[in-house]
């Protein structure tokens, strides 16, 4: 994987297609550091990594776009893309200055994300697929039968171990506002730690639900090992099932973002009253 | 001699609302719902005393962030009035409206919180007896639910 994705970088700089590139080296330490690398010759690119490690590419680029000049080749995974495609409709980036180099997850990866995607298409992807879609992850026991109860004391007691390091903002590339609600003072305290619980989990649940792409970095990231990922799949599927979008995967934008047509509130007068 | 307020109060324990009743938050549009409300009480309609109004320009401008802010300080039961769809004083606010309120509803009752405590009505300026009825059905369901687990949460620290 690595001398192929060394010679797509090598190639796309040298062709002139992308004026610079940024990439993850490995230093001496073992530690990764993303680089940005504007020749073919840079000696950076020979301590390139391509392990199992995973960072938030996209972040780069929404951070590199309006500085640089020319087009940026971006080394992605399949959730990469697909938050780039997110981040498209947002207008957080052009698809015209981005050279998507794809490359496959192992298996390994694939099994550790529970991911029943684990490589590009075809038309960005720089080597064959390395991995079978795996096995998604199983429900947590308390969310299975769906006893109201069970499912708030589930999330309360997941939230109450939050010791609000931000680590799930900060991660996350489709967190691009430069006004989060989660520093409102309004909403939730700002010199409140741990956080009020679980408004401060389900601002970003509500905000995540058109969002999303399931990449569960941020779950990854965890320190306090608060199921995220399952929170916010909870949220795509309420607008999966509500207008059949999809983030990352649907076309078009996303149906909150527009005001909408009243061919689209059909069949939802029904949802208005309940009970 | 005058009273103390403590007598007074123990004299007329049944004006005291009773602890143990429901809250709710009623968010009103300034054009219809609002002015519907307001005929309501200029007919002398009797409704429940367990709402709370917030007047907001249009029932477009309210963020979800809101409702969940409501939730998170004890509230029993949200409900959300605006114009019919059609009639919004802003052309498609209450299309918006309709789009979050369901992604809210759904997203609360996913997390265990009884979507019955919240609640989307259209009521124009000119129906203040079916604001009565909405007001006086919705506290009756969101009675029947109980108090909010998370106002429990917060009473006992």
């Amino acid at each position: 994987m690595k001398e192929e994705l060394t010679k797509a970088i090598k190639e796309t700089l040298s062709s002139g297609k992308a004026t610079a590139a940024v990439i993850l080296t490995e230093q001496d330490d073992g530690e990764l550091m993303p680089r940005i690398i504007t020749s073919a010759d840079d000696p950076a690119i020979d301590s390139i990594y391509t392990g199992d490690k995973r960072y938030p590419m996209a972040s780069f680029a929404v951070m590199l776009l309006p500085v640089i000049e020319g087009n940026l080749a971006v080394p992605v995974r399949e959730c990469d893309r697909r938050m780039f495609v997110e981040l498209e409709k947002h207008n957080q980036v052009d698809f015209e200055r981005l050279v998507l180099l794809g490359i496959p997850c192992s298996q390994e990866v694939a099994d550790a994300c529970g991911c029943d995607h684990p490589f590009v298409p075809n038309g960005i992807a720089i080597a064959e697929p390395l991995a079978k879609p795996a096995e998604p992850t199983p429900l947590p026991e308390a969310l299975v039968n769906g006893n109201p109860e069970e499912v708030l004391s589930f999330w309360m007691d997941a939230f109450s171990n939050c010791i609000k390091c931000m680590g799930c903002r900060n991660v996350c590339p489709m967190c691009f506002c430069k006004d989060c609600a989660l520093d409102n003072p309004d909403l939730v305290g700002p010199e409140s730690k741990p956080p009020e619980i679980p408004i401060f989990h389900l601002i970003r649940a509500i905000d995540m639900a058109d969002r999303c792409v399931d990449c569960g970095m941020c779950e990854a990231i965890c320190p306090a090992e608060i199921p995220l990922r399952q929170l916010y799949r909870q949220a795509r599927q309420v607008v999966k099932d509500a207008f059949g979008y999809e983030p990352g995967v649907s076309e078009g934008k996303s149906p909150i973002e527009m005001l909408g047509e009243p061919t689209e509130l059909a069949g939802m007068e029904e949802g208005f009253r309940t009970g | 001699m005058a009273e103390t307020l403590e007598a007074v109060e123990e004299k007329t324990p049944e004006k005291k609302q009773p602890e143990k009743d429901v809250k709710i938050l009623a968010f009103l549009c300034n054009w219809c719902s609002y002015a519907g409300a307001d005929l309501a009480g200029v007919s002398r309609m009797q409704y429940p005393p367990n709402v709370v109004d917030i007047r907001v320009m249009c029932t477009g401008t309210i963020s979800p962030h809101f409702v969940l802010k409501a939730f998170q300080e004890g509230i029993d039961g949200v409900l959300i009035a605006g114009c019919h769809i059609g009639d919004c004083h802003y052309g498609k606010g209450n299309y918006m409206t309709a789009k979050r309120f369901r992604i809210i509803k759904d997203l609360l009752a996913g997390m265990g919180i009884d979507p019955r405590r919240i609640r989307l009505e259209w009521v124009s300026a000119a129906e203040g007896g079916k604001f009565q009825d909405v007001i006086t059905s919705f506290t009756e369901q969101v009675r029947a639910t109980g108090k909010s687990p998370l106002a429990k949460k917060k009473e006992n620290g």
